[in-house]
């Protein structure tokens, strides 16, 4: 085994272990105080008392949602943040979540959501989402060519125009509404049907899975689009692919938990620093950590005021924020 | 900012039973269990004697003192499903304000709730109190109190309808200004007080400083709401002194109410609070 397999073996090693780590923090804090300890008496004990219903019904789908959630969007940074080489990009600067939101407003307003309370939230978040991300890459799309750059602009510009609309929706709209809008807008893990937590998990794979077929490409990718052609990379159909697979990824987590910001941005620099530059390593670790890194923040959100909940982007930010800006000063201080 | 606008427009919610809930999922007998998800619910509920049976209230709830003491479950917005779970409820109350997600989870997981919807005005908001006790099986005593209250509200009004109606501005919000328009029950407080609501006609509470001006207020009512130390009906105060032209600048007919007290959640608080609106609006008449 080389040098280089062990370390990107000793990487996916750790991240997963992370990643465990984190699952089995979340399930044993709560504000009903089920230790790590009791966990497993509680569930040898069968169904049927309290602690068991809240270990299965509340804490294990949202661990699960967060490990759908976390992953999707630290994937959908990875691949943004190779294709097109800029640090600063991730899943939200593409507008993709303000046409989510934009579409969850919508259907907000309409009362759209009390005639079809279970999937019309997060259909519409989705539409939202793809109405954006859709006109971005057409115009985008010339003869061919996606042009990296006018698509990144016009995605922040596409942003900024939803979060007005947004906004716009909120001082017009009823008390009641007002609510929901700011809540989907905050994030949150909650979500009480099953079948979407597993649709966002099983995409998770799949794209998780899909966007191995081009790591190589990505990989070529860094060394700029003139190069990676003249490796004989397929770069135009890579940069269509790996774009939609992004925007799938982001358009169905946002849809379904509104916007969890920072994940995407800061979990792929993080990863760098420990697993480098091969995306075939890259991705699944990204995946790993990001999911990790969601779960944790989620079970400091239900805990850090209990019995408040704060919305877990709050975490994201703030921690996600400032350990990024440390290690980063730490990084450039040592050079 | 967004947040203490949210906070000043959900210390004035009022509630209303959803018949459809109220009526299918109320189970036989009266819930010795329950948890409130609202302040004017759990305010209801004290006043209804059912004090020993709520086993949680949201961090909210400050009304009656006693209430604070309670198990917290969450805020008004935010439930903590785990912790509702773990009290063991056979009854939950929640609002329009409940997260809607929220909500379909401790229906999944088999709690009964019952969901109460924003009331707009004192029909309402009896109603509301009537179905409150019903499901704790102590309709009588709230139809008792509910007739006890308009009977003061017929007081009230009788005291001031001869006496001639002043343009009223009731202040909600200091950033955004918030007004209160007819879907506020506190459109009912100026009416009934003998006042009339200068921004009745607005579809949304959100107005203009220059457009209250323009409508030329004789009163100015400051709620000083979800204020936490930052004397914001005071600043207000001094905002208003500013515009000369106001009738209630000239007439020093500005005021600073408590929120807490006229965001009154009850048939029975809002009687009280009614009275003291009445009192600013025509003095005279209570002499």
């Amino acid at each position: 085994m080389s040098k280089k397999t062990g370390a990107a073996l000793l990487s996916i090693l750790f991240s997963f272990v992370f990643l465990l780590a984190s699952m089995f923090y979340a399930s044993g804090s709560g504000s009903s105080g089920i230790s790590l300890m009791e966990i497993l008496p509680t569930l040898m004990k069968g169904s049927g008392t309290t602690e068991y219903s809240i270990l299965l019904d509340i804490r294990i789908p949202r661990i699960l949602l967060g490990l759908a959630i976390g992953g999707s969007l630290s994937l959908a940074g990875v691949i943004l943040q190779g294709m097109f080489r800029n640090p600063l990009v991730e899943p939200y600067t593409l507008g993709i979540s303000g046409g989510a939101a934009l579409g969850a407003a919508l259907c907000i307003v309409t009362g759209l959501n009390r005639i079809f309370p279970d999937f019309a939230m997060p259909l519409s978040g989705f539409i939202g989402a793809f109405f954006v991300a859709l006109p971005i890459s057409l115009i985008n799309i010339r003869r061919g060519i996606v042009k990296t750059e006018g698509l990144l602009l016009t995605g922040v510009m596409i942003s900024y125009i939803s979060s007005s609309i947004v906004t716009l929706i909120l001082a017009v709209s009823r008390t009641e509404d007002i609510q929901s809008i700011i809540f989907w807008i905050m994030g949150s893990l909650e979500e009480p049907s099953w079948l979407l937590i597993l649709t966002a998990l099983s995409l998770s794979f799949i794209c998780l899975a899909l966007s191995y077929v081009f790591s190589l490409d990505l990989n070529a990718l860094l060394l700029g689009e003139d190069e990676a052609r003249h490796l004989g990379i397929n770069v135009e159909r890579a940069k269509k692919v790996l774009f939609l697979v992004a925007s799938l990824l982001t358009g169905v987590s946002v849809s379904i938990t509104g916007i969890i910001g920072f994940v995407g941005l800061v979990v792929p620099h993080f990863v760098r620093m420990f697993a480098g530059h091969d995306h075939r390593v890259l991705l699944l670790v990204s995946y790993l950590t990001g999911a990790g890194f969601l779960i944790f923040c989620d079970t400091l959100a239900r805990t850090v005021i209990s019995p408040v909940e704060l919305p877990v982007g709050v975490i994201t930010g703030i921690l996600g924020g400032s350990l990024f800006v440390y290690v980063l000063s730490k990084k450039y201080h040592a050079r | 900012m967004i947040y203490l606008f949210l906070m000043s427009l959900i210390v004035s919610i009022h509630i209303l039973p959803d018949a459809a809930y109220a009526e299918g999922h109320t189970p036989k007998g009266a819930p010795q269990r329950i948890i409130s998800l609202s302040p004017a619910i759990t305010e209801g509920l004290f006043l209804l004697g059912a004090e020993e049976r709520i086993v949680g209230v949201t961090t909210y709830c400050h009304k009656p003192p006693q209430a604070v003491k309670k198990e917290k479950v969450g805020s008004v917005m935010e439930t903590n499903i785990e912790k509702v779970v773990s009290l063991k409820p056979d009854l939950v109350i929640g609002t329009g304000l409940t997260n809607q997600k929220d909500v379909k989870k401790l229906k999944t997981l088999g709690i009964n709730i019952v969901i109460f919807s924003i009331t707009k005005d004192f029909t309402q908001l009896c109603e509301s109190f009537s179905g409150l006790g019903r499901l704790l099986n102590k309709e009588d005593l709230a139809r008792t109190m509910i007739d006890e209250s308009k009977k003061r509200l017929l007081q009230t009004q009788r005291k001031v309808s001869a006496l001639p109606r002043k343009k009223v501005f009731i202040q909600l919000g200091a950033k955004p200004l918030f007004a209160a328009s007819r879907d506020y029950f506190i459109n009912d407080f100026i009416e009934y007080a003998g006042g009339i609501n200068i921004f009745k006609d607005a579809r949304s509470g959100l107005v203009s400083r220059e457009e209250v001006v323009r409508r030329n207020p004789e009163i100015v009512i400051i709620a000083t709401m979800g204020d936490t130390g930052e004397n914001t009906g005071e600043k207000e105060m001094k905002m208003w002194q500013r515009y000369k032209t106001i009738n209630a600048v000239k007439n020093k007919n500005i005021f600073l109410v408590d929120s807490d007290k006229i965001c009154s959640p009850t048939p029975v608080s809002f009687a009280d609070s009614l009275e003291d609106i009445a009192k600013i609006f025509h003095p005279e008449a209570f002499k």
